[in-house]
């Protein structure tokens, strides 16, 4: 189990003193993977870093399976080849002047106060390659493999000790594409076989909601929000999120009438009335901003329409993907993305309805940096 | 930062530690202590020889050492009838050199980087090996070459055009441009090269595409683009010439042509020694030199911007030059043949005869062909104590600055960003300091300290280790920044200690960098003259000193030759070891 409390890490950046973590403090349970969610610069990395113990943080405690490895009150810090992680790096980071073998046998290698005779360590590099499904490429040079084998080795390196907690940073962005969605489900199927307690960092939301059991997505070194993937994605708590996380189309307005308990409320937009779902409490006519994603708009023709939420808008341009087909509509002054089913066939021009409902559009406060700008 | 944090354990009950003592013991940690003491040594090499130039320069000479202040100095050194001539003849040389090693080291780069012409491989080790070779050999071997008295080549063209005079005379300005340029266009070979293999093509495509012809494209897409290195290998080539000694020394003292080096070293040599007018002279020199390498600081430094290397899968393009292949290879041949060829054919024939002897087919010469010269120079006590010395000093002086700068670019470039840049600007400043100012300054230090060095080998250690830190540093530095910092943090997420990375990680990564390094600084400081030539003394003589002293005093030319062509016959197979090495880092360098 991992915890993390209140941590701060400040960079000194020619502007000033800059807050890559700002007070940011959540925990992964035994066996749990938990993943790190944010644009570049958002403090993901120096989060992971200071675990690792890569970089000393200035304030805040960590701790692993219930031993503090960090903590501002006492001055502790472990230093990270005492703390007992396993790690893979975005660049893999495999020692060219290695084998496969030995590089997976390193960290018993070194490993402080106690002694792995030979044939322990041959077992064990083996056990660990197998697990990644390398078994037999002990001998080979280890810059002979492909980019996915480095990356499978280096998660051999990282397991090799049976560490309690394995690190991932951005472990499959220099894949391509397709050996990248082949290596999401490994990587799964590797972290729940194993049972082992996992922080992984990346900027992809789909490889995020893929692995996770639970999302923390970051931005200016805070959480913006957590939740499991469905909850990031339905709910988001704010326009941040609900753009970072999928694409979104939002629309401001002012709530009319009050919200209910259920949180169902009615926001009056510049297009029209719109009945969506609110997840925070929000005042009768405050501003707001409805978040509905394009693939949760209905595209119909014009006298078709039979929800509470309807909108008149006419094709600019169209996208056939096979499976589906993507819109850009406009509707009054405000382009929208509409994600439909190839049956809802409309050409170029064509005056169309939107159909909104209340549970797949959800109501957001406006958020305070917009209302300064 | 990720070091000088973690690799020590804090704990304790201190509390939160923002009182001063407990900020300054957490500061203490190894890498930080390492980087001060690393910090101390530089400094102690490098400015308290540069604090001897200055107090000695600025202090009236007494037989009991450094006297009153005085500037006097300067004003004889300014005031001098020669001191208009003496400008003009350092600037001409070394501008004149600058230009022509310039234009030789250019062709080469062209053709070994950029073209299909055979024998390029070759042409690379030549040029490693006419860079090798001790410029004062190749300076003796010019003399038996072009001298008006017993030149051979002279007496080839007299008996060929029925000429009565010399056509060539090697002492003088030309000579002593060509006899530099012969040895230092390699060094613009070495600076030019890399700037053509990063050299995009595509650019000059996306030129051509633009519908440019071939001199359009030249003029508006390459050389602008090498415009930053043209300029910095030509300012690096004009302060190796105002720098360089050997040649002023052989070729420039006979003709009466003065330069700064051979100024500095007459006024020590005098008796009583002028050392506050050499001093002052050193300065001026100093000044000079110091204003070219912040010229040549100030264009690399945006290099960057022209950066042209794209990384992944970038592979420069030949230009086939078809007909002209074998021209091209003739014509580089040739210029082999001139520049590295002759010297050293003229040092082995020399070699094998006692006086001065053309090189002829003639079976009476031949007959009279013995290995005498050779038996002489290995039954000389005095030359083996000086191969002794010299072989020692350069092992020794290539194995710390190897060391200490591997270590000092590891601090730079890892763990202490923001003070590693003293120990950059530190170790880069010997760069802008002549050798022969070097030699000198250490020379007026150690008269001053009471460290007991004066007249030791150690003396010519302390100055060998100063005058190569640069190079030591450019190369660790480069070979510490293409080694990925993950490759190190993941090791020590493994569990390794800082000890067992550099150990287990970083020594084996950067082992052919090392060793390239280590072979460079050999070389240097086994053929180091002009800082040497103030240091040693009797029975500390090294391999630079002696090949002078017997070349001036000696009286049998053959003897020199056969001393140089021992000394060469080891360098051969040290470039061989660098062409090794390099093929396994797998970039020339």
């Amino acid at each position: 189990m991992l915890v993390v409390e209140n941590l701060r890490k400040t960079f000194e950046a020619q502007s000033g003193l800059v807050n890559a973590v700002d007070g940011v403090s959540f925990t992964v349970e035994r066996g749990k993977l938990l993943t790190l969610l944010g644009p570049s610069g958002c403090g993901k990395t120096t989060t992971l870093r200071c675990i690792a113990g890569l970089e000393r943080p200035h304030a805040g405690r960590i701790s692993i399976d219930g031993r503090d490895v960090y903590n501002s009150e006492g001055n502790l810090f472990v230093p990270p080849n005492e703390r007992g992680i396993g790690m893979v790096f975005q660049s893999y980071a495999i020692w060219p002047h290695m084998t496969v073998f030995e590089n997976v046998a390193f960290p018993l290698r070194v490993a402080k106060g106690k002694r792995y005779g030979r044939a322990e360590i041959a077992a064990k590099v083996k056990a660990a390659l197998e697990k990644v499904r390398l078994g037999g490429y002990e001998e080979r040079a280890s810059t002979q493999l492909s980019g996915g084998q480095q990356q499978r080795l280096a998660l051999a390196r990282g397991l090799v000790l049976e560490p309690s907690l394995l690190l991932l940073d951005e472990p499959l962005s220099n894949l391509d594409a397709k050996l990248r969605e082949q290596m999401r489900f490994e990587l799964k199927r590797l972290q729940l076989d194993l049972g082992i307690t996992t922080l992984y960092v990346t900027h992809d939301q789909a490889e995020a909601l893929a692995l996770s059991d639970e999302i923390l997505v970051m931005s200016g070194g805070k959480v913006m929000q957590r939740g499991n993937p469905t909850d990031i994605y339905r709910r988001p708590n704010s326009e941040f999120v609900a753009d970072f996380i999928g694409s979104t189309n939002l629309l401001p307005g002012r709530v009319e009438g009050t919200v209910g308990p259920d949180g169902k409320g009615v926001v009056r937009t510049d297009e029209g009335a719109v009945h969506c779902t609110f997840f925070q409490p929000i005042a009768s006519g405050a501003e707001a901003q409805v978040s509905v994603r394009p693939e949760d708009i209905f595209i119909t023709a014009p006298n078709a329409a039979r929800s509470v939420s309807v909108l008149a808008a006419k094709v600019e341009n169209r996208v056939f993907l096979g499976e589906v087909i993507d819109y850009i509509v406009r509707c009054g002054s405000r382009e929208l993305r509409v994600r439909a089913k190839p049956e809802q066939d409309f050409a170029i021009g064509a005056d169309v309805a939107l159909e909104l409902y209340a549970d797949r559009c959800v109501g957001l406060r406006a958020d305070d940096s917009r209302k300064a700008s | 930062m990720a070091y000088s944090d973690s690799m020590q354990r804090t704990t304790g009950p201190s509390g939160p530690g923002y009182g001063v003592g407990a900020r300054f013991i957490r500061w203490l940690t190894p890498s930080n202590v390492i980087l001060v003491v690393c910090a101390l040594i530089a400094a102690w090499l490098v400015l308290v020889p540069l604090a001897a130039l200055f107090y000695t320069a600025f202090a009236e000479d007494t037989p009991y050492g450094p006297g009153a202040f005085t500037i006097q100095n300067f004003i004889d050194a300014l005031t001098s009838r020669y001191i208009g001539d003496l400008f003009l003849t350092s600037l001409i040389f070394a501008g004149g050199t600058a230009i022509v090693t310039f234009a030789l080291g250019t062709a080469v780069a062209w053709v070994v980087e950029r073209t299909d012409a055979p024998g390029r491989e070759w042409f690379h080790g030549f040029a490693l090996l006419s860079f090798a070779v001790p410029g004062l050999l190749t300076t003796m071997a010019w003399i038996l070459i072009f001298s008006p008295n017993i030149g051979w080549l002279n007496g080839e063209f007299k008996a060929w055009f029925g000429l009565d005079k010399a056509p060539i005379n090697i002492y003088s300005m030309g000579g002593m441009i060509w006899a530099l340029s012969s040895h230092y266009f390699p060094l613009a070979y070495l600076l030019m090269g890399p700037a053509f293999r990063v050299l995009d093509t595509r650019m000059e495509e996306a030129a051509v595409m633009s519908g440019a012809n071939n001199y359009q494209v030249a003029t508006r897409v390459t050389m602008p683009l090498l415009r930053p290195a043209i300029l910095s290998t030509l300012l690096l080539l004009f302060i190796r010439g105002m720098e360089s000694f050997e040649v002023p020394r052989l070729l420039g003292l006979p003709a009466r042509i003065f330069v700064f080096t051979t100024e500095i070293q007459n006024a020590t040599s005098n008796a009583p020694p002028q050392f506050g007018l050499a001093g002052a002279h050193g300065i001026i020199l100093l000044l000079i030199c110091v204003a070219g390498v912040y010229l040549y600081r100030r264009s690399t430094r945006n290099a960057e911007a022209f950066a042209t290397i794209t990384g992944k899968g970038y592979q420069p393009t030949t230009i086939r030059l078809g007909g002209w292949r074998w021209p091209v290879f003739i014509g580089m041949s040739l210029m082999f043949f001139a520049a590295l060829g002759l010297p050293l054919f003229t040092l082995v024939w020399q070699s094998f005869f006692r006086n001065v002897t053309l090189p002829t087919l003639d079976w009476s010469v031949l007959s009279g062909m013995s290995w005498d010269n050779y038996d002489i120079i290995l039954h000389y006590p005095i030359f083996l104590n000086a191969v002794k010395n010299s072989v020692f000093l350069g092992a020794l002086a290539a194995t710390i600055v190897v060391l200490f700068t591997f270590v000092m670019a590891w601090i730079a470039h890892r763990t202490a960003k923001t003070y590693g840049w003293m120990l950059d600007v530190l170790t880069f400043v010997p760069i802008a300091i002549p050798s022969i100012i070097i030699g000198a300054s250490i020379l007026f230090a150690y008269l001053i300290i009471p460290i007991n060095v004066y007249n030791t080998v150690w003396i010519l250690l302390i100055a060998y280790v100063t005058m190569n830190l640069p190079y030591g540093m450019r190369f660790t530095s480069s070979g510490i920044v293409q080694i990925h910092k993950e490759l190190e943090e993941v090791a020590q997420m493994s569990g390794a200690s800082l000890l067992q990375i550099f150990r287990r990680v970083l020594l084996p990564l950067l082992a052919p960098v090392l060793i390239a390094a280590w072979l460079y600084i050999f070389v240097l400081a086994v053929r180091e003259l002009s800082a040497s030539i103030f240091l040693s003394g009797p029975g500390t003589h090294v391999l630079g000193t002696i090949t002078l002293t017997m070349w001036e005093e000696g009286g049998s030319f053959g003897a020199v030759c056969a001393l140089g062509v021992i000394q060469i016959i080891p360098l051969i197979f040290i470039v061989m070891a660098m062409r090794w090495v390099e093929k396994r880092v797998g970039t020339r360098r």
